[in-house]
């Protein structure tokens, strides 16, 4: 694990403005301490250090002091490389924690976080003055909440909570922008969707001070995989059919949910922590399993797009953990031939992708939806004809799977680019984080995340604009629906739980070395 | 066997998942950037066409609260305009509301193809800015959409549906082909938009239908300018090529007919005089390929993008023909089919050397606030002949109109009529009679009008569509447009 640490120095050496302190002798005396006390105890060393700093003869000098009597003996020059290795060691420990400070100070993300206050604060007030004569309070009162809420996590909370600002500000603009919109084409949608963020942040929280803590997981997979497979068979035994699909289960009193959506976090943890820690395809076979019960039963609920999506972040997964391509190739043939086999057997499938390669063959029944779609985003322009202006309610599932067009309408085509574009941001930026993990189940857990947000948000957008045949599932962070942004918020929570884990584990590695 | 199932491959386990997660990192990026591409590219070209779209229910409903821009003609004349109540109005004429009406539309959007509705962006103001919607808000006025001006003549389209022969159906197409310019789009029957019940009625009628752009008719004779000029490129040696007409000719099972035997002539002689059996046997030469190829390159089966009007496919079959279909193929009989505005585009190819220009419909687009807006952009024209060709072509033509079928069609005062007459069988049964087309241009710079004529079931093209023809191009000549 040191290998990385070489190449580092030689960057950093004129980086840290204050001198790192060096401990030759507690080095190996003491393991490193939990985080809150380390920063005290830091800053004795560092003062202690200060004054040996600069070249090499002085700084051999005044070692000496505090290096108990033993260590006095000749051999200054090994003891200079120690003492040179050990500084390293400590300026790349410095380094980081400063980085890891600055992304909660960053002036990009300080701008998206005002950016994003700012856009929430003017639509919702222009909601709010909307109807001449009256004033929507609850529109005024949402405008007050959500903007410090959304500052707030993306600012404040990285400073005591592990959470990533730079994530955390950019998800927090897809979710104003999908509550705002959402509330400007009904009130209803718009405040339960709030709701459901303010949910969605709790959940975040958790995961994320959840996959920080934990040291041991196997129990938790074994728990994950048992309520993943009990929570999909739930709308299977309580469900109804819905719009051909039966994956919602209602809960008395307190509304329905779609389990496959929670189940993704069950999904990707399991695949993370048995690809990570075992070592041949037999002893994967539990993950395996899992993940081809799971697709099973999303076959019977027939919500197939759900199906390919965990489909999809299997197989990338299990590549990204094997790289053994032969055996991902017979996988990805397996997937097109269900494929087929789905295309021969379902009959709104076959309708799904005629209607791909031509729905204006029956404009006004099968083809309605993606119809509708287009004009919308068609007739917005490049501008959009304005916040809460246009005609959405045409488009059947507005609020839901189509809510892309909706915003092209009302923002823009423009607008619409440039929402692609935050998502390509957001998964840059989740990339980076994860590449700083130090043991492959982090890096595994955020890989995870991340392929299931970027391939879910692809098959919509494409699916929406006409690229590919349309699969009914939700646009992340936008979309209506508690399960959904819940799922993607707690996703979100799990890539800050794994950068954080990267922190301990880089001191880890240093002072086991 | 082992190597397959240890999953694991050595070396440092980090470096190498970093690896694998950035290659995966890129093909994700690419899959957003083809998003992104794809949909700059379908908004950017399909755009338009969505908003103008029939089933875009946001055309009704910005009728409510936008005023539709005034619609007027080449010279000024207002086709239709709204008043402050909303309430369209159409000209006070009646000659002239029915004489234009497929182009221009109704009230209620029933035309699909109509300027009010397929340029809605512009009429009802979608194209309009942020700031002008913002000056609007501010000043309290009602949204207007933008003043259109066609390049269509009302007097030209008045005079084309007074002289048609009544109670036929068909269309007339005349336009300028330099500019590409339509002067006169008429299609009957017509409709009086300020009545629509009465349209309504009748839809069997089809007047919703602009038959120039959306009717699919057998272009009969007419396509032998396509078999011609196919085989002036394909085949060497047609100076010296004889056949000899017995009014009659055999292809396996079936035989090509003509009423009368034209005996020996060459290829010029068969297409003055139209020789169904001549280009039969020409046809077998070509073979299918290669008669395709021409086709398609003088844009059949192609889906036209005018960025003015909507024209429909017109269709050639290209899959495997039998000898038999390919000889009633090269008359322009059988499976073929093609839309006057498109058989009107070759003339004015032709005309213009071989290069087709886009046909035009808009003029001008004023704003409310009186500045013009830029039109879609005009593609350059499309060489769909070479130039030695087309100049044949038009030899061939004029010789139609000189001494030919279409002698019907010629001008007098030294206007020179280059033109090709047709009559397509539409049944086996001889008492309906064909569709009646002709389609031809003037050779003279200074009138450069080309036209296409048909009528359904209206008989022989040389005697019912070449003097049609001629009364429209005259007309055209006198308003000097």
């Amino acid at each position: 694990m040191g290998e990385t640490y070489t190449a580092r120095p030689a960057r950093r050496q004129d980086a840290p403005k204050k001198p790192a302190s060096s401990k030759p002798a507690e080095k190996t005396a003491q393991r490193p301490a939990p985080r809150p006390k380390r920063p005290a105890q830091r800053k004795t060393i560092e003062k202690a250090s200060a004054k040996k700093e600069p070249p090499f003869k002085k700084a051999a000098v005044p070692a000496k002091k505090n290096v108990p009597p033993k260590r006095q003996k000749p051999d200054t020059d090994r003891q200079y490389k120690k003492i040179q290795k050990a500084q390293k060691v400590d300026a790349a420990i410095a380094l980081d924690r400063r980085r890891a400070v600055s992304r909660s100070g960053g002036t990009a993300i300080a701008a998206i976080s005002f950016l994003t206050a700012v856009f929430e604060i003017l639509g919702l007030m222009l909601c709010a003055f909307k109807a001449e004569g009256t004033i929507d309070h609850q529109a005024l009162f949402m405008a007050m909440m959500l903007a410090p809420l959304g500052l707030c996590s993306s600012v404040l909370f990285p400073r005591f909570l592990h959470i990533d600002a730079l994530v955390m500000a950019l998800t927090n603009f897809l979710c104003g922008v999908g509550i705002v919109v959402l509330y400007t084409v009904s009130p209803y949608y718009g405040i339960r969707q709030a709701g459901f963020y303010l949910i969605g942040l709790l959940f975040m929280i958790a995961m994320s001070e959840m996959v920080f803590r934990i040291k041991r997981f196997r129990g938790l997979t074994w728990l994950a995989m048992f309520l993943g497979i009990g929570a999909l068979i739930l709308p299977l035994a309580f469900g109804e059919w819905q719009f051909g699909a039966k994956n919602w289960v209602k809960i008395p009193g307190l509304g329905s949910f779609q389990p496959s959506e929670l189940v993704k976090l069950s999904l990707v943890l399991v695949l993370a922590y048995y690809f990570s820690t075992h070592r041949t395809i037999f002893q994967m076979m539990p993950a395996l399993i899992f993940a081809a019960a799971c697709l099973l039963l999303l076959m019977l609920q027939r919500d197939l797009g759900t199906a390919l999506i965990y489909y999809l972040t299997t197989l990338v997964l299990f590549y990204v953990a094997c790289g053994n391509m032969p055996l991902t190739l017979i996988g990805a043939g397996g997937g097109i031939g269900a494929a087929m086999l789905g295309y021969k057997m379902f009959a709104h499938v076959k309708v799904r992708v005629a209607m791909w390669r031509n729905p204006w063959s029956d404009p006004t029944n099968k083809g309605y939806q993606i119809i509708q779609a287009l004009l919308a985003i068609g007739s917005g322009g490049l501008f959009g004809v304005g916040l809460g202006q246009g005609t959405p309610e045409k488009i059947p599932a507005y609020y839901t799977d189509f809510i892309f067009a909706v915003i092209c309408e009302q923002l823009g085509q423009i607008f619409g680019v440039l929402l692609l574009v935050v998502y390509v941001l957001l998964i840059l930026r989740g990339v980076t984080v994860v590449s700083r993990a130090r043991r492959s189940f982090s890096m595994l857990l955020g890989c995870g995340v991340l392929t299931m947000l970027g391939i879910q948000t692809f098959m919509i957008v494409a699916g929406v604009i006409k690229l590919i045949p349309l699969t009914g599932v939700t646009m992340p962070f936008l979309s209506y629906g508690g399960s959904s942004l819940i799922s993607c918020m707690a996703m979100i929570g799990i890539l800050h739980g794994a950068s954080a884990r990267a922190q301990d584990h880089l001191e880890e590695d240093i002072f086991s070395t | 066997m082992k190597k397959i199932f240890s999953a694991h491959k050595g070396g440092g386990f980090i470096k190498v998942i970093k690896r694998r997660m950035r290659f995966l990192t890129i093909l994700l990026l690419l899959l957003f950037a083809l998003t992104a591409a794809y949909f700059c590219y379908s908004v950017y070209f399909y755009g338009g066409r969505w908003v103008a779209n029939p089933y875009n229910p946001r055309i009704n409903n910005q009728k409510q609260h936008v005023l539709m821009g005034t619609l007027t003609d080449r010279t000024g004349t207002v086709l239709a305009c709204s008043d402050e109540d909303g309430v369209r109005h159409y000209s006070n004429r009646p000659e002239t509301r029915r004489a234009v009406c497929q182009v221009v539309g109704d009230p209620g959007g029933k035309v699909s193809t109509g300027v009010e509705t397929f340029h809605a962006q512009y009429m009802l103001g979608f194209k309009s800015s942020l700031f002008e919607r913002l000056g609007d808000a501010f000043f309290g006025r009602t949204q207007r959409g933008d003043d259109v001006q066609l390049t269509i003549s009302e007097s030209l389209s008045r005079y084309i549906s007074a002289e048609f022969p009544k109670d036929k159906r068909g269309a007339v197409v005349v336009l300028n082909y330099q500019t590409g310019e339509i002067l006169s789009m008429v299609s009957m029957p017509q409709f009086d938009p300020m009545d629509m019940e009465d349209a309504l009625a009748d839809q069997e009628a089809g007047a919703l239908i602009n038959r120039a752009t959306q009717g699919l008719y057998p272009p009969g004779s007419t396509f032998k300018i396509v078999t011609m000029a196919s085989a002036l490129q394909n085949l060497p040696d047609l100076n010296s090529f004889m056949f000899d007409c017995t009014g009659y000719y055999p292809v396996g099972s079936f035989s090509v007919t003509e009423s009368s035997a034209h005996g020996l002539q060459t290829l010029s002689d068969a297409f003055a005089h139209s020789c169904n059996t001549t280009f039969a046997a020409l046809s077998q030469e070509l073979g299918y390929t290669m008669l395709g190829e021409t086709a398609e390159q003088m844009g059949f089966n192609e889906n036209f993008m005018f960025s003015d009007l909507i024209v429909y496919n017109s269709s050639y079959p290209i899959d495997h023909l039998s000898p038999d279909d390919l000889a009633w193929s090269s008359v322009g009989q059988g499976r073929v089919l093609a839309t006057p505005m498109h058989m009107a585009l070759i003339a004015s190819a032709i005309a213009n050397n071989g290069v087709l220009c886009e046909p035009r419909l808009l003029q001008k687009i004023t704003t409310p606030q009186g500045g013009e807006r830029s039109l879609p952009s005009s593609r350059t024209g499309k060489r769909i002949l070479p130039e030695q060709i087309s100049a044949r072509l038009e030899q061939e033509m004029i010789r139609v109109v000189k001494d030919g079928t279409g002698k019907r069609a010629a001008l007098s005062n030294g206007y020179v009529v280059a033109g090709k007459t047709g009559s397509a069988e539409v049944s086996n049964d001889k008492m309906i009679p064909p569709h009646a087309w002709f389609v031809g241009y003037i050779t003279n710079d200074n009138a450069p009008y080309a036209v296409c004529v048909l009528v359904e079931n209206g008989g022989s093209g040389g005697k019912v569509a070449a003097p049609l023809a001629r009364k429209a191009l005259q007309k055209a000549i006198n308003l000097g447009l």
